[in-house]
């Protein structure tokens, strides 16, 4: 069922482990972000990102052994598609979830302070 | 009409003033933490300290269960004290509330006291009632443990009876079923089966399940109510995100209990779900992200209350590192083989306690502190602001050093102790006393003593802050943004 990592692999697993979480939260942040700013050019880096993450879940599977088992191959093809379509299925959330909100805040000045 | 700058409970409804008891106790707890932390860091240097007097086992014990301990005081405080603002009702039973608070307290220091003085007993069951149910973690006398339920009970009925009483906010209806979970989760814990296997299957589902789920939850909702209290950020989508962050967080929260149950005996199936489960446990973070800087675009960032903002803000990096980062890294089973038990699981802990429930209780400390002084200014150029500053600077600090040191200690464990040394007693002590242990050890301790002076500087910011100054917290920030 497994096949455990060989000694010579430990920091590549752990390193590439780590920036399967740091790649994933960076493409996350600059998808958000250009969407936000409404900057295209910055939806470029965000895929620069998850080509990141791509290398870097790979990385994890190559020297974690998943690749042997059909199983863990299927949760590395999941895993990939889950960070490719997470931060868009997100953000249209957001949008759903602030879709009756005005644009402009100084129409609705934010409550600071709640005095019961 | 309140007076700026002068701690009286007058400004307070009667769950914020119960909720202060259960706050002053929790700071003294986590100063316990703290204390028995370092006493049991320097015996991992000098092995004689105190040895025979306080050993390592009671020091460890006494580090962990203050943790636990003051973490629930925290949740439950902050719970208390948004109770009323939220239903709209006085709390339904206050008197209970506050004989419980008493009894919780009182059981708390006999336990304390139980472990520092007598410590262990013969094997049988009278010491399991009386001294140490012998459980990793929940130590406490089975005495202790139905006191425990009973409180938590109680507490239940008092948070329950009063959003029935008043009105169920989407927060009150999430905290009422999970507040359902975190006293009927606690029971697992308390069979007794001879068969190791089966007793840390249930054990885990108190350690796991407490932490990963109703704990995540529970914080979802202070989040949510802390959100609305420090930033103005709408009631409605606060809501709904915290049902979107729920539905992720038990949709891999709960079966990614899997990761606890490679090696403890339990069916080879577990692999599979805890490795599927576990890698999906990160989406809830990558979630957050999206949010936030959703959030961040369409809300300029103020707030009257800055110490609980960066605490906030603090939260939801050391959730993410400590608990997606630290924990991602040695989850799935082909390599957790070789990291579970070890420093390394020490490192996520530390990381992930701290970064996600610690930093909000603390928050909701400072949201406290803001009203108990009559709803005083507590935002830039607030007077003293350098000791909050200091101190959550001095805490991350010696947390990331002591992080660090763990790491590198767990990293040395993982090769010496479990893949070469074939995990044995003679590898065991081989790996303990590597010179890389030692050194992470070193800086684990150095870490530690950074962080204590964080705690002290904490402690006394909690004790002064807001204390001359007389401008009220509404005025100056509408003033702000006029300006």
């Amino acid at each position: 069922m497994i096949e455990p990592v060989a000694l010579a692999n430990f920091f590549t697993v752990f390193f590439s482990a780590a920036m399967v979480i740091m790649t994933g939260a960076t493409y996350a942040l600059l998808f958000a972000y250009s969407r936000v700013k409404g900057m295209p050019r910055m939806m470029l880096l965000a895929y620069l990102a998850y080509l990141g993450l791509f290398a870097s879940v790979m990385t994890l599977a190559d020297a974690a052994n998943l690749f042997h088992n059909t199983f863990w191959t299927v949760i590395v093809g999941l895993m990939l598609l889950g960070y490719l379509v997470a931060p868009h299925a997100i953000w249209k959330l957001c949008v759903g979830t602030h879709a009756l909100e005005p644009e402009d805040d100084k129409a609705h000045p934010v409550k600071i302070y709640q005095q019961s | 009409m309140s007076v700026l700058g002068i701690l009286t409970s007058a400004n307070l409804n009667g769950g914020q003033k119960l909720a202060t008891k259960y706050f002053t106790v929790a700071i003294a707890l986590f100063g316990a933490q703290v204390l028995f932390g370092l006493l049991a860091g320097i015996q991992y240097l000098n092995p004689d300290f105190l040895y025979g007097i306080l050993d390592f086992s009671v020091n460890r014990m006494l580090h962990i269960n203050a943790m636990v301990v003051w973490l629930l005081f925290g949740f439950i405080g902050s719970v208390y004290w948004l109770l009323e603002d939220e239903s709209g009702a006085p709390v339904v039973g206050l008197g209970l509330g506050n004989l419980i608070f008493w009894v919780f307290t009182l059981a708390v220091v006999v336990v304390v006291l139980v472990f520092l003085l007598v410590q262990v007993g013969p094997g049988e069951l009278k010491s399991i009632w009386l001294i140490n149910e012998g459980r990793e973690y929940i130590e406490a006398p089975r005495w202790a443990d139905i006191g425990i339920v009973v409180c938590v009970l109680a507490f239940f009925f008092n948070v329950a009876a009063t959003f029935a009483k008043g009105k169920f906010t989407g927060i009150g209806g999430v905290l009422v079923l999970d507040l359902i979970a975190l006293a009927g989760l606690y029971l697992a814990g308390m069979w007794y089966t001879p068969n190791i296997s089966m007793d840390q299957h249930w054990w885990w589902w108190v350690i796991h399940l407490w932490v990963e789920a109703t704990w995540e939850v529970l914080v979802g909702c202070l989040m949510a109510y802390g959100l609305i209290t420090t930033m103005g950020v709408r009631r409605r989508i606060v809501e709904t995100w915290l049902y979107i962050e729920v539905a992720l967080m038990f949709g891999s929260g709960i079966l990614g209990l899997g990761h606890h149950y490679f090696w403890i005996g339990t069916p080879e199936y577990w692999f599979t779900i805890g490795g599927f489960f576990s890698a999906l446990e990160p989406i809830p973070l990558v979630a957050m992200v999206v949010h936030a800087v959703f959030d961040a675009g369409h809300h300029k960032l103020k707030s009257t209350n800055h110490p609980a903002l960066a605490w906030i803000i603090a939260q939801a990096f050391g959730n993410f590192f400590g608990a997606g980062v630290w924990g991602f890294m040695h989850t799935l089973p082909q390599i957790n083989l070789y990291t579970h038990g070890t420093q390394w699981t020490a490192s996520h802990g530390h990381l992930a306690f701290f970064g996600a429930y610690a930093t909000m209780v603390i928050a909701f400390l400072y949201i406290a502190l803001q009203k108990w002084r009559g709803g005083v200014y507590m935002s830039s150029n607030l007077a003293g602001a350098w000791k909050w500053k200091w101190a959550i600077f001095l805490l991350h600090a010696g947390l990331i050093a002591m992080v660090m040191g763990m790491l590198i200690a767990g990293y040395e464990q993982s090769q010496i102790e479990r893949a070469i040394g074939g995990s044995d007693w003679v590898a065991y002590f081989a790996a303990q006393s590597h010179r890389w242990f030692m050194q992470g050890m070193f800086w684990r301790q150095i870490g530690g003593w950074v962080f204590a002076s964080g705690f002290v500087l904490l402690a006394w910011d909690l004790m002064t802050i807001g204390k001359r100054e007389t401008r009220p917290a509404v005025q100056n920030e509408t003033a702000e943004a006029a300006a």
